[in-house]
């Protein structure tokens, strides 16, 4: 078993070779290398395929008790400063390892039936594969420096693949936005990484804890620079992870291909951040105000994007809020100490949310067939209903993830939800309160959006709909970005792509290669919460933090007595909330006993402020956009006028004065450089004489 | 004459140089055969350098090597002196490499080829010899002497202002050189002996007033060439105006010279008065770096645009010198060979750009991915490694610089928040600019206006050819960093411990005590551990 620890790292280089192969094959051949699509597919998957079944023996042999695996080279050395780069296979990474191989395994193959048509095929398995690697890269690393290193390259990757449709405006706006927001993000976790080496001269999670304790317990630091460090750090996982205030790119970036949807911006990249809130755990322990604010931070964020989500009529973005807001629990997990749950989270929402989206993707597909490739048609949810009739298997598995997220015994979302409220009921019951609350939003809005994509009539077809909502696209378009845009052509209402693409008059179900993994998806969506039950939590032992831990709970369920009068309570209260949230969901999208139109008129300025996402994006754009902008405009006319001015009046007074300026006109100034040369040499020739 | 070996920098500066002149008499109607001549030669030159290094180098010492030394006038103890270190190395190869890939991209100059070429090779020659001389004089010499050519090659070749550009390029540099002469002679005459051998100069006791008086003057020299705001007026123009080949000379290594001067003669010859300066050219960095790059973001023209990311990435290189750590110098003259291989990488792009769009202004261009596929892809990872993406050269560099400073025992803790945050909002607004910039180029629904045009085609393999050749060595120092830095890691720790040995001698006026700490007394809170190294390769188990 040594052996495969040895060659451990194999498992991002093989998707960073296929990526390698796809890339250098466009680059060089690019009409060839795009026509062979097939070939290429297959190389990519069977390459991930490989890495897969590494990863599965890894963990499969954490399980059964290896010893956890370190290995470093020296990678960096100025001095006595070295800065060494491996890999670690220890529970976590082994764990994250086999979630990523097997969400990116699915999503590649669901690819080849998504993106058939597209003429960007082979790329896309290019930049698929490239995260991959990435990302692969990321959960193995053993320090901060290569956490960073490849938290950037899956930011990376995250650009190229939300501007893959580099030609919609909307991507390539979406795309810089969740770059620079991740920036901002980094910014603070670059200061923090340099704060905690300055302090404590290591990037190694386990030596910065130990040390950081040794130095507040002697007084060596105070402990305000401390938690301002591990807040700086806090801020990587806030923007990668989505928390509010930099969760605002995550909505834009369902710009993007569905399937990138799936497994960047859903299972994978955006859980990089709670990935490394647990990776410096051993950090965070020591510093209680700092898991205070990580804590209360996803438990807002869990409650604002569920309440976004009620609003949002594009299911994609949707779905988007509804990562924002899972993705909030599992920071308010790690915030509690609830270490387990929120990884626990983590695993079952990867795999449910990968199939709600591709999911979604399907539904896309389909309707693509009726509304033509539009993504302001083909993906708004008042065009469609009725889809269960067509799309028997999308419908069905949708359904599975719908009672998944709802938190629906026995489905994995229950098991990790109903672990996470436990510990935050057990840490601050405030936290537990706001976390219920959501859990019945999340409920009424993940019902909201099945009962209206798949029951009822099919609304494709209404003319006056679809016009209705491309003018309000461009309405809303107009708002955001000011009249004089660029290319206002392509929104013509001009319905030509329509009928290119020809009328079925209903959708049809997605091809197999998209339907086998929402099939293979719904297995673990259903089953894997059956690991971590608090009757048998086999997950939690798995995967305890790297050091035993003083001053915070560790959830619950660990290393305590099984109490049924607790579990049932619990449970049955999150049960119950989430009941009544699909009960409001059927009456108001399903049985129509209650109109949902009313209730928006009823209270427009709530209805506005979750609709216009809490006017976050207007906040952003008039503050930071806009500011930044003129900020710049200024730097550049001081630096034309000023600066550059004092340059040219005085350059002018001594040219204009003498013959100079004409005589530079005519451009022979080798006569100039021929003087200086001679002064000099005949000032070494004058002082070698002289001396 | 004290030369045992074959001398090799001689040859490499001279070759060029005299090859240049055989160019008038090649046969030539349409400049076909001079470009292939200018290659050859620019290659040659190039494997004489990696040759010499190869055989004659090592790495681990820290004194000057293939050293030549060969008398001119000796009243003056004037002498062709020529050697490299572990800090002119990086760079002398850095010029061999660039200089011959400009003369690739020089591929479609059709106006006065022969002239053209004969400039590109003198400026080879005198290029190496900036980083090569180890004597004062001559460094003012090749110094001035290669303003001629860059002052042709703009002007002649240039833009529409080329003319006032390239004027206020010589202008500014020849005044800036002057205090140069200036310096020489002073530290020459300083003293008993006269000298101008620069290893001569750095061993004479000067009293900290003159060594204060000459860092400034060199100071403003170097700084012009780096250069440092507010005196970069002239790079804008500049660049603006050049042709790509120009360019990529004036990013890719006429920038270096300041930079590298400034390491050579200002830290290493006036160690003292760098302790005065060091907080100065922090601060100047950090306005560098925040100053030129939301300039750059509000610049329309492509280039100028390039020009100003060129400016605040130098910022990093002062930031470094300022640090008084290993790691941060070391930072400093990693992000000078970086900067240099992007920066030509992004020129060369622009041009190419040019060449198809025919304008430079940003409202002009959109939406034209999809016809240039290849150059798209190239100009992303060259916008991707300017912005310091890990994996490339420059993210290794502004680590270390971070790094480096944020150790240094030199500052106060208040300072260095200051300056890391500032700097690192630097680090937030490059993608801001340079994401802006590329959107703004390349996306967006297809612009008619710009793809009917039957110039827009993609990238010939000649310019692949040319940005793979700077990718390689920017992704291969990003991916392994030591292949680099263990070229100079002796010289800057040497050049590190006299500016150690300055610091633990002189005391601090009053005024400095807010950013500086003269006695070694308070440590950063990691001292107290024991630094241990990690042994490469080892295999332990946690828990």
């Amino acid at each position: 078993m040594e052996a495969i620890y040895q060659y451990a790292w194999l498992v991002p280089v093989f998707p960073l070779v296929g990526s390698l192969i796809l890339g250098l094959g466009l680059i060089s051949f690019d009409k060839t290398a795009a026509n062979f699509r097939k070939g290429s597919a297959i190389l990519v998957i069977s390459l991930l395929g490989v890495s897969m079944v590494l990863s599965i023996i890894l963990l499969w042999t954490q399980i059964q008790g290896h010893s956890s695996f370190l290995q470093v080279i020296e990678w960096a050395k100025a001095g006595d400063f070295r800065l060494t780069m491996g890999y670690t296979i220890d529970h976590l990474s082994a764990l994250m390892l086999v979630i990523v191989t097997t969400v990116a395994l699915l999503v590649m193959i669901y690819t080849d039936g998504y993106m058939a048509h597209d003429p960007g095929y082979v790329r896309f398995y290019a930049y698929l594969s490239l995260f991959s690697s990435s990302m692969l890269g990321l959960v193995i690393s053993p320090n901060l420096v290569q956490i960073y290193i490849f938290w950037e390259l899956v930011g990376m990757c995250s650009y190229l693949l939300v501007g893959f449709w580099y030609d919609r405006k909307a991507a390539a706006d979406a795309c810089q936005k969740a770059f620079v927001t991740n920036r901002v993000g980094d910014f603070g976790l670059l200061l923090g990484i340099l704060g905690l080496y300055w302090s404590t001269g290591s990037f190694d999670f386990t030596v910065i804890g130990d040390r950081l304790s040794n130095l507040l317990e002697s007084g060596a630091i105070g402990t305000g620079l401390a938690v301002l460090m591990g807040i700086l750090v806090f801020l990587g996982p806030m923007a990668k992870s989505a928390q509010f205030p930099l969760h605002v790119w995550l909505p834009d970036a369902m710009e993007g291909p569905t399937p990138i949807s799936a497994l960047i911006h859903a299972a994978t990249m955006v859980a990089a951040g709670v990935f490394l809130i647990a990776r410096m755990f051993p950090v965070f322990e020591h510093l209680p105000a700092v898991t205070n604010v990580i804590a209360w931070t996803g438990a807002f964020t869990a409650f604002l994007g569920a309440s976004i989500a009620i609003t949002q009529n594009d299911i994609k973005k949707g779905l988007a809020y509804s990562t924002i807001s899972q993705l909030g629990y599992m920071t308010m997990a790690m915030g509690v100490g609830a270490y387990g749950a929120g990884l626990f989270h983590l695993m079952t929402h990867a795999y449910f949310k990968a199939m709600l989206f591709l999911g979604s993707g399907s539904v896309i597909h389909g309707m693509e067939g009726v509304v033509g490739h539009d993504p302001v048609l083909a993906q708004d949810m008042r065009l469609m209903g009725g889809l269960r009739k067509y799309m028997p298997i999308t419908a069905t598995t949708f359904l599975i993830g719908t009672l998944a997220i709802c938190g629906i015994p026995p489905f994995a979302g229950f098991w990790s939800k109903d672990e996470i409220l436990g510990s935050a009921f057990a840490a601050q019951p405030a936290l537990w309160l706001v976390c219920w609350l959501t859990a019945g939003i999340t409920a009424f809005y993940m019902f909201r959006m099945y009962f209206t994509t798949f029951e009822g009539d099919f609304r494709g077809n209404d003319q006056s709909l679809r016009q209705f909502l491309k003018r309000e696209a461009i309405h809303g378009f107009s708002i955001s970005v000011g009249p004089g845009a660029m290319h206002a052509d392509e929104l013509s209402l001009n319905p030509g792509d329509d009928h290119a693409h020809g009328h079925h008059g209903h959708p049809h179900e997605s091809p197999i290669t998209m339907t086998l993994p929402l099939l293979i998806l719904a297995f673990p969506s259903v089953l894997i919460g059956l690991v971590g039950t608090p009757f048998a939590n086999y997950f939690t032992e798995f995967i305890h933090p790297p050091v035993a831990t003083g001053s915070l709970h560790l959830g619950v369920t660990h290393g305590e007595e099984f109490n049924w009068n607790e579990f049932l309570i619990m449970g049955g209260s999150s049960v119950g909330i989430a009941l009544i949230g699909i009960s409001l969901a059927f009456l108001m999208y399903l049985s129509h006993r209650i109109d949902p139109g009313a209730i928006a008129n009823r209270f427009p300025a709530l209805y506005g402020f979750s609709r216009n996402k809490w006017y976050l994006d207007d906040i952003n754009d008039r503050l930071f956009i806009q500011g930044s902008r003129r900020l710049a405009r200024a730097a550049l006319e001081t630096d034309s006028k000023v600066v550059d001015g004092v340059v040219n009046f005085t350059g002018l007074i001594t040219l204009v004065t003498g013959e100079a300026l004409k005589y530079f006109e005519n451009g022979r100034a080798q006569f100039y450089a021929l003087i200086v040369f001679g002064a000099v040499l005949g000032l070494v020739v004058l002082s070698g004489v002289s001396g | 004459m004290d030369t045992t070996h074959f001398p090799w920098l001689t040859i490499s500066i001279l070759f060029p140089v005299l090859a240049s002149f055989l160019i008038p008499v090649i046969p030539d109607k349409d400049g076909r055969t001079v470009r292939w001549y200018a290659l050859i030669i620019g290659l040659i030159d190039f494997v004489i350098l990696v040759y010499a290094f190869y055989t004659g180098y090592d790495f681990n010492n820290s004194n000057l090597q293939l050293v030549e030394s060969y008398t001119w006038l000796p009243q003056l103890d004037l002498k062709w002196s020529v050697a490299a270190d572990g800090l002119s190395m990086p760079l002398i190869l850095l010029t061999g490499f660039i200089t011959t890939l400009a003369i690739l991209a020089a591929w479609p100059v059709t106006l006065k080829p022969k002239l053209f070429y004969f400039l590109m090779l003198a400026m080879y020659g005198g290029q190496i010899a900036v980083f090569a001389v180890q004597d004062m004089l001559l460094f003012f010499l090749v110094w001035e002497l290669e303003l001629i050519p860059v002052y042709l090659l703009l002007s002649i070749w240039g833009g529409y202002k080329r003319l006032y550009a390239a004027t206020k390029f010589i202008l500014y540099t020849a005044i800036g050189s002057l205090f140069i002469l200036v310096a020489a002679l002073a530290m020459a005459f300083y003293g008993d002996n006269v000298s101008f051998d620069m290893h001569t100069l750095a061993a004479k006791n000067y009293t900290l007033s003159f060594q204060l008086l000459v860092y400034g003057g060199l100071f403003i020299a170097y700084a012009v060439k780096l250069p440092i705001i507010p005196l970069h007026t002239w790079l804008p123009d500049a660049h603006g105006e050049a042709t790509a080949p120009v360019h990529m000379l004036l990013a890719g290594i006429l920038l270096k010279m300041g930079g590298y001067a400034l390491v050579r003669m200002n830290v290493g010859m006036l160690p003292d008065a760098h302790v005065y300066f060091a907080p100065i050219l922090v601060m100047l960095g950090v306005v560098n770096i925040i100053y030129a790059a939301l300039t750059s973001f509000a610049q329309r023209n492509l280039k100028r645009k390039i020009a100003y990311s060129s400016i605040s990435h130098m910022g990093f290189v002062l930031i470094g010198l300022g640090s008084f750590t290993d790691l941060g110098l070391s930072g400093s003259v990693l992000q000078m060979v970086s900067h240099g291989l992007i920066g030509a990488s992004l020129f060369f792009l622009v041009g190419a750009t040019y060449d198809r769009t025919h304008t430079l202004i940003l409202e002009e261009m959109g939406g034209i991915g999809r016809s240039m596929p290849k150059i798209f892809a190239m100009f992303t990872a060259c916008s991707l490694a300017s912005m310091a993406l890990p994996g490339m050269s420059g993210f290794v560099a502004e680590l270390m610089v971070f790094v480096g400073f944020a150790i240094s025992d030199t500052y106060t803790l208040t300072f260095k928040i200051i300056v890391i945050t500032l700097a690192a909002i630097g680090v937030v607004l490059t993608p801001i600019y340079l994401l802006s910039m590329l959107r703004e180029i390349f996306y967006g629904s297809e612009n008619q206006h710009l793809t009917s045009h039957e110039a827009l085609v993609d990238a010939e393999p000649r310019e692949v050819f040319i940005i793979a050749c700077l990718l390689i060595p920017i992704i291969g120092i990003g991916f392994y960093p030591k292949l680099l830095t263990k070229v100079y890691d002796s010289t800057t720790i040497a050049i590190t411990q006299i500016l150690d040995n300055s610091l633990n001698k002189l005391t601090l006026p009053q005024s400095y005590r807010a950013i500086m700490i003269s006695e070694a007394t308070v440590h950063s809170p990691s001292l107290v551990f024991i630094r241990a190294p990690e042994i490469p390769g080892l295999i332990k188990g946690i828990h």
